[in-house]
């Protein structure tokens, strides 16, 4: 009941600040129109606001803006995972804001999404299979999916204090649900809530930060069957193919999973100006446990992971008619898949789970290297034309210590995109952009050396998902967004927007397109 | 009223720090797996059996469906490495024939964790000569109707004489034990005398005890749960099987789809809460045949601690054969049978699939007439078989059975 109450808090606050936050603004010139195009410059000028550090928000100096989107997102093709819907709908909505509070600032965002996937496998009860989890029950019947999520976000910067400090918070809160639709069904349910309060310490032109995180994260999954003259096999993964096969339906149906995690981490940040270049260093540290038990009435341990997360990141940008940003970061995520060996203490009074020896059975690393380079052109308020660089290289080895198996999967990616702001006479504008991605796989294998080889785990499930990671492919994709003001003497104004992206492996004929269309309003 | 949330809120991030720091102080000693060793000596209970050449272990890592085998000498020890941590299933088993009887050895220990390197195991392992009367073959998941729905009215089981002298099956009980299905919540039994020494029967039927019912070696005899045809449209046309030809049939009453078939009616020795039709759990039951050394008296039930479900106390040396059926592989870790009667389980890993469990062939002699593998462990000596047939392996019907 306490944690609902300081929900319910929180949720007001965010609320509250992202509808103060739509407020139409003072500070700024009643011909500086906001825009797509303003609000993408205003973000990529602002290095403390791309931080996690909420503090540093007073040091961006960023303009009271607002906006309102309306997207409506299909995506279809088999060039997918299998876990990926065929086809996908999503339909969503979000606000955002930001604002100045004296010489602090306060930014809000609200979104909700609503998404339909089609003709989905190997995913029994995971909203989001790919959020590092390996313990989690598969099936092999194709299946729909329906989810929703919602999210909350803020940050909120004081004005300095004594010149020499800035107090500030970030914070978090994300709930999702979402339904299988073919037996064996399941309903899902997930939320993380976190809190990132923040302090920067001002010297002259040079300003230090740091922030501490809290998160704590709860997933609940109960699987049934709508037909319950039909038991359906699942196999309960415990990572790199290795599973227990269990079954949903009868006496012996596979119970709730529940998945309880926390996670604290602490980041510094490093900025300096002179002139009109600024540069920001930051180091982040995360520190997770998440345990995942099932039957709550009889808790047994199906597993536990830890995530360690160490992320570095250089963002210079130098300002002036035109625009120069370039990001340099490096992550390095590393993920520890815990098994338990337990017994049932069958005493008539006790009758309870418990703990023999537990061990680290498999991990899973993650490394990015990436560099990405923008030049906006003409670039006060709105941008003329800009025009990106970008590449990232990937490498995932994935270790099960035994019995030893592995998947190494390294790819390197290569793109640039380009977009230009055409004035088609009057408050009109046209935003016009292209972009190409090339992600080019050097090195791939799995080996799987587990107990079953020949099972439809790892034929149908994990062999074809591991083709389908090491594939090369390019991206081509471009957007149109048609932007109009709303009256000379507002800053409002409304946009509609379509893009499409559409991607192709190097070898094979399947593809998959993704298009969006939007509709928004932006004060 | 601020001071009331502040306070809120502080205690609840107290209660998620405090919460996260036992979860992080829990993970902190964690280190990656190493691989075991475990060191496996037997104790040799033979009796008049003459000791056997070698021993055949076997270490079953149920969970993790990992298997390690090697042999050792009867008088010595075997060190095992390479062990998954886990809990396991250690067998020991031999065979050996002499002056011209075969001997079978087997022990086993169940549910021993091997979390420590160098763990001793000591196996206590007995001998006897292979079993007369076997389960054969029992058809026990049920099948599909055309529509899709669940028939479970033709499961069976078979029995067979796979001995080389008459046997007689009058008043021969067969008995599904306690608990229903293979679960880790086994009942607590009253002390009232050493509960290893009996399994608990949840239902019994016996062979009447009418008159001699006898088997010639390489006879068997079909006990159907319905002894009828039940291709029939009525019933299913999907389902495998058709058995009139049964010897027995477990009826209960007749309804609209059961009738009274030319089977003898199985007696129902005991079955507190009887239903229409004597239907075993499609999950996988546990079962014995046995002959009850004094008559089956209901009221003589026993309850476990705590629920007030009746139970009949069958001694273990009164069993004949015991056969452990589970839902799937991983749940042999959950057996519910002794392993002095069954040392493993067998599965056809599913429900309503029309697929059975049968008994390997170790040899055929004379005349065509097959010796089955009767090693007191479920898991090796059946298999599974698709479709269920009743008398596969040329098994003959008995001559008193006039309507086969």
């Amino acid at each position: 009941m306490k944690m609902r109450k300081v929900k319910y808090i929180y949720w007001a606050g965010v609320l509250m600040l992202t509808l103060f936050a739509v407020q139409p603004a003072s500070a700024q010139k009643t011909t500086d129109k906001n825009s797509p195009a303003s609000i993408e410059l205003l973000k990529a000028k602002s290095l403390w606001f791309n931080t996690t550090n909420g503090a540093g928000l007073t040091l961006d100096k960023m303009y009271n803006f607002s906006s309102v989107d309306f997207t409506y997102q299909l995506k279809s093709g088999d060039f997918k995972k299998l876990q990926d819907g065929d086809k996908e709908r999503l339909l969503g909505v979000s606000t955002e804001g930001g604002q100045k509070l004296g010489t602090g600032y306060a930014w809000g965002k609200f979104s909700f999404n609503n998404e339909m996937q089609r003709n989905t496998q190997f995913n029994t009860t995971m909203l989001d299979p790919a959020r590092g989890m390996p313990f989690y029950p598969v099936d092999p019947n194709i299946s729909d999916w329906k989810k929703q999520d919602y999210r909350l976000e803020m940050k909120v910067a004081s004005q300095p204090l004594w010149d020499r400090v800035i107090l500030g918070i970030q914070g978090e809160y994300f709930a999702s649900t979402g339904a299988k639709q073919v037996d064996p069904r399941s309903e899902t349910y997930f939320y993380t809530i976190n809190i990132k309060p923040a302090l920067v310490a001002l010297f002259n032109d040079h300003a230090l930060g740091v922030n501490f995180v809290y998160e704590n994260l709860v997933q609940e999954s109960g699987t049934t069957n709508s037909n319950s003259q039909i038991n359906h096999n699942v196999y309960v993964m415990k990572g790199l193919g290795n599973y227990y096969p269990s079954v949903v339906g009868g006496l012996q149906s596979l119970g709730r999973f529940v998945y309880n995690g926390n996670k604290v981490g602490a980041a510094i940040q490093y900025s300096y100006g002179f002139s009109d270049m600024k540069f920001l260093l930051e180091g982040k540290y995360d520190y997770g446990v998440e345990d995942v038990i099932s039957t709550p009435t009889k808790p047994k341990k199906e597993g536990s992971v830890v995530r360690e997360l160490m992320d570095a990141k250089l963002t210079a940008v130098k300002n002036g008619f035109n625009v120069s940003r370039l990001e340099l970061s490096y992550s390095n995520r590393s993920i520890d898949g815990i098994e338990h060996v337990q017994v049932l203490d069958n005493t008539y009074e006790v009758q309870q789970w418990v703990d023999l020896y537990s061990s680290i059975r498999a991990i899973y690393k993650q490394e990015d290297i990436s560099a990405r380079f923008d030049f906006f052109r003409g670039a006060d308020h709105d941008y003329k034309w800009k025009a990106g660089l970008f590449t990232n290289y990937r490498s995932n080895d994935d270790d099960y210590i035994m019995p030893h198996s592995r998947m190494i999967i390294k790819n390197m990616y290569f793109g640039a995109d380009a977009k230009a702001n055409l004035s088609l006479g009057g408050e009109t504008k046209l935003l016009a952009g292209a972009g190409f991605t090339y992600k080019n796989n050097f090195d791939g294998s799995y080996h799987y050396r587990g107990a079953d080889p020949g099972s439809i785990i790892i034929t149908q499930f994990m062999t074809p998902d591991f083709q389908f990671l090491k594939q090369s492919y390019y991206k081509i994709g471009g957007e149109l967004s048609l932007y109009s003001g709303l009256g000379k003497m507002s800053r409002a104004g409304f946009y509609l927007k379509a893009s499409l992206d559409y991607y192709k492996p190097i070898e094979g004929d399947n593809s998959r397109v993704q298009t969006n269309f939007g509709l928004g309003f932006i004060f | 009223m601020k001071n009331r949330y502040k306070i809120l809120l502080i205690a609840v991030l107290a209660m998620f720090s405090a919460v996260s720091c036992q979860q992080f102080s829990d993970v902190s000693k964690i280190g990656e797996v190493e691989s075991l060793s475990a060191v496996v000596s037997v104790t040799l209970n033979l009796g008049s059996a003459p000791i056997p050449d070698k021993l055949n272990v076997k270490m079953i890592n149920y969970s993790e469906r990992y298997e390690v085998n090697t042999t050792m000498n009867p008088n010595g020890t075997v060190t095992i490495p390479n062990i998954i941590p886990g809990i396991y299933t250690i067998t020991v088993t031999s065979e050996k024939s002499q002056d011209g009887f075969t001997y079978n050895y087997s022990g086993n220990v169940v549910n021993v964790d091997i979390v420590t390197n160098n763990k001793q195991i000591t196996v206590n392992v007995g001998a006897s000569k292979s079993g007369a009367l076997v389960f054969k073959e029992v058809y026990y998941c049920g099948s599909r109707t055309p529509t899709g729905g669940s028939y479970f009215r033709d499961q069976f089981y078979e029995i067979y004489n796979n001995s080389e002298t008459v046997q007689n099956v009058r008043n021969l009980a067969i008995a599904i034990i306690a608990p229903l299905t293979a679960t880790p919540n086994k009942p607590v039994w009253p002390a009232t005398e050493d509960p290893s020494l009996f399994v608990y029967a949840l239902q019994i039927w016996s062979v009447p005890n009418d008159k001699d019912y006898p088997l010639n070696p390489g006879e068997s005899i079909i006990i159907a749960q319905m002894a009828d045809d039940h291709k029939k449209s009525n019933l299913n046309p999907s389902s495998p099987v058709n058995l009139l030809s049964a010897e027995f049939e477990t009826l209960v009453n007749t309804t609209s789809l059961i009738q009274d078939n030319p089977a003898i009616n199985m007696v129902m020795s005991f079955w507190p809460s009887p239903t229409p039709q004597w239907l075993t759990t499609v999950f996988g039951g546990a079962f014995v045949i046995y002959y009850p050394n004094e008559p089956i008296n209901p009221a003589n039930f026993v309850t476990p601690v705590g629920l007030t479900t009746r139970h009949y106390r069958i001694p273990i040396e009164d069993v004949v054969d015991a056969l452990e059926l589970v839902g799937n592989a991983t749940q042999v870790q959950l057996k519910r049978m002794p392993a002095v009667l069954d040392a493993g389980a067998a599965t056809v890993g599913g429900t309503y699939l029309s697929v059975s469990v049968a008994r390997k062939v170790k040899e055929t002699v004379g005349g065509g007439r097959a010796i089955l593998f009767d090693t007191n462990n479920s898991s090796e000596d059946f298999e599974v078989m698709n479709p269920p047939v009743i008398r596969r392996y040329g098994a003959v019907a008995p001559s008193w059975n006039t309507w086969k």
